[in-house]
């Protein structure tokens, strides 16, 4: 630990020094008895100090949570030698908060003790969060000399976005071939029934519908349509961030891409992502648990990265974006590059949703009559852009401080369900 | 001089509750020089012979400066453990009466060495300066 002077020290030996010289030349001996008492303690306490060579370990309970849990920590503090105060100082990350405990204290520990402290945390935000990073204090019986240490830490507590309650996603207009969840436009063998045909020759003697065929005096069998699963590939829009007192447009961005996620790949669907934005990333998409873990790490290192270059989709390499896939894109509206993108996909062939991560309950418009007009016309802006998505056939489901996700979703099913499907 | 006084101990407050609400620790010390500029000049002024309160005024200001600092420290706001304060009270109370009584000592040898001439006075001017040094030596550990 690194020894220090508190500020006692100064002064204390100013205050001796000017009144020894003081009593020198003004002949007054009550001068340097003036000069005692801080000598004495000066003195006293620099030659009784000793290092107290304090050990600290931080623990935590786990190294994964999810965002909106409570984790329990444990600092362990011991001591070689006496210390009559010791400070410690936990250092939070913003996303981190304190519910019991305390992550300020100053303590008194004997010669070899040693003494557990409870922390209990709960995590505000999903992320990375850099924990055990400690700053201490030690200081001598008459806190004259201070001994300090800044331990760095460097556990990571991973905190997973939560999840929305959705109870039906969307269903992409086409299917893989592969066995899934989804019931396909297409006819082969499957459970859900789509029509019936003439008999003809090689079909499976079980699919004959025995009643049409006696009412038709001919063989008649039904059509079904397969259970196949579908590409479904979340496009993240991490060009900018509208962060409000409570809520934050990347954070939801991300909460909903974790959510469609889990949901997607409960139905043995193959999911992928893209995040779009300063910083391009990409997971090719695939299956089962792994594969959400994938997603969800790679969701937990999202962040705003300025940038001004002018990003285009054909900088997403082929096999991330298989044809066929359900796109869907969650993004604010905000910037014009991952709008450009959107209708770059979907003038390409692509299936694409856009839920949109509705920014204006975090923008407040100012008191002036022309912020009050500005903030109207970008109001109108964001409708006449929403209008034109819809008329290139894309679907934007809009999920915000009223609106639930289900709800926006829903709606987007809805609509999906009467809409012709379009080809650009 | 009781004007004079009084207006330097004003001043002296107001530097001390300067330093305790904007938390300069470094400030403390010039409070407590201008209360000692003051106890100077009444020696200076009044032609005291030998004023025995003297031990007693530099407890009181010890006192003054313990409590101004740990006044300091506590802005910090550790919690801390039951008992604590009244520790530091205690170790506060117990340097403050070592010093009186080591002032005494002190102002006796003074009175002592005074009576002996000037052979005293060049011994008690060294034993001044050896302990200055002292201090400055402990200080830059």
């Amino acid at each position: 630990m690194r020894r220090a002077g508190s500020p006692r020290v100064e002064g204390y030996a100013a205050l001796t020094a000017l009144g020894l010289v003081a009593a020198l030349a003004l002949h007054r001996p009550e001068l340097s008895v003036l000069a005692v008492p801080f000598a004495l303690a000066l003195v006293l306490g620099v030659r009784t100090a000793r290092d107290p060579n304090v050990d600290f370990a931080f623990t935590l309970s786990t190294d994964r949570t999810v965002e909106d849990s409570e984790v329990e920590a444990v600092l362990t503090v011991s001591s070689q030698r006496d210390v009559d105060r010791l400070e410690y100082k936990v250092a939070l990350p913003s996303g981190i908060e304190l519910v019991e405990g305390s992550d300020a204290r100053a303590l008194r520990l004997r010669s070899g003790e040693e003494r557990s402290l409870p922390l209990r945390l709960r995590c505000r935000r999903w992320g990375v969060h850099p924990l055990g990073a400690v700053d201490l204090r030690a200081r001598d019986r008459l806190r004259l000399v201070v001994w300090e240490q800044r331990f760095p830490g460097g556990q990571r507590l991973k905190a997973y976005p939560h999840s929305e309650t959705v109870r039906r996603i969307l269903q992409p207009r086409e299917t893989r071939v592969f066995t899934g969840s989804d019931v396909a436009r297409a006819r082969a063998e499957g459970i859900e029934y789509a029509d019936m045909r003439a008999y003809t020759p090689g079909d499976r003697l079980r699919s004959i519908n025995w009643r049409a065929s006696a009412r038709r005096n001919e063989l008649v069998v039904n059509e079904r349509h397969p259970e196949r699963n579908t590409d479904v590939v979340l496009f993240i829009d991490s060009f900018g961030d509208v962060r409000g007192e409570t809520r934050s447009t990347l954070d939801d961005t991300v909460r909903a891409a974790a959510t469609l996620a889990t949901r997607y790949l409960e139905r043995r669907d193959r999911v992928g992502l893209v995040g779009f934005g300063g910083v391009l990333r990409w997971l090719q998409p695939g299956m089962g648990r792994p594969q959400w873990f994938r997603i969800v790490e790679t969701l937990l290192e999202t962040w705003v990265e300025p940038t001004y270059v002018w990003r285009k989709v054909s900088v997403i390499p082929d096999r991330i974006l298989p044809p066929k896939a359900l796109i869907i894109a969650l993004t604010p509206l905000l910037d014009s590059r991952f709008v450009a993108a959107v209708t770059d996909l979907r003038a390409r062939g692509y299936d694409l949703v856009v839920v949109e991560i509705v920014p204006t309950g975090q923008v407040e418009p100012g008191p002036g009559r022309a912020d009050q007009l500005a903030h109207r016309l970008w109001l109108l802006e964001r409708d006449v852009l929403r209008a034109d998505l819809e008329r290139a056939d894309v679907s934007v489901a809009r999920w915000g401080e009223d609106v639930a996700l289900a709800a926006a979703l829903e709606e987007v099913r809805t609509y999906r369900r009467h809409a012709r499907l379009g080809r650009v | 001089m009781r004007s004079l006084g009084l207006r330097g101990a004003a001043v002296a407050i107001l530097i001390l509750v300067v330093s305790l609400v904007r938390g300069w620790p470094r400030l403390l010390p010039v409070s407590l020089c201008v209360l000692g500029a003051i106890y100077a000049t009444h020696l200076r002024v009044d032609h005291v012979t030998l004023d025995l309160r003297a031990p007693a005024f530099a407890a009181g200001l010890f006192v003054t400066a313990e409590l101004g600092y740990w006044s300091i420290e506590e802005r910090e706001h550790f919690q801390g453990e039951p008992g604590d304060g009244l520790r530091h009270l205690a170790v506060v109370a117990l340097l403050a009466a070592a010093g009186l009584l080591a002032g005494a000592a002190v102002l006796a040898l003074a009175d002592v060495a005074s009576a002996r001439g000037v052979a005293l006075d060049v011994v008690g001017a060294a034993a001044a300066a050896a302990a200055l040094l002292t201090v400055a030596l402990v200080g830059r550990r």
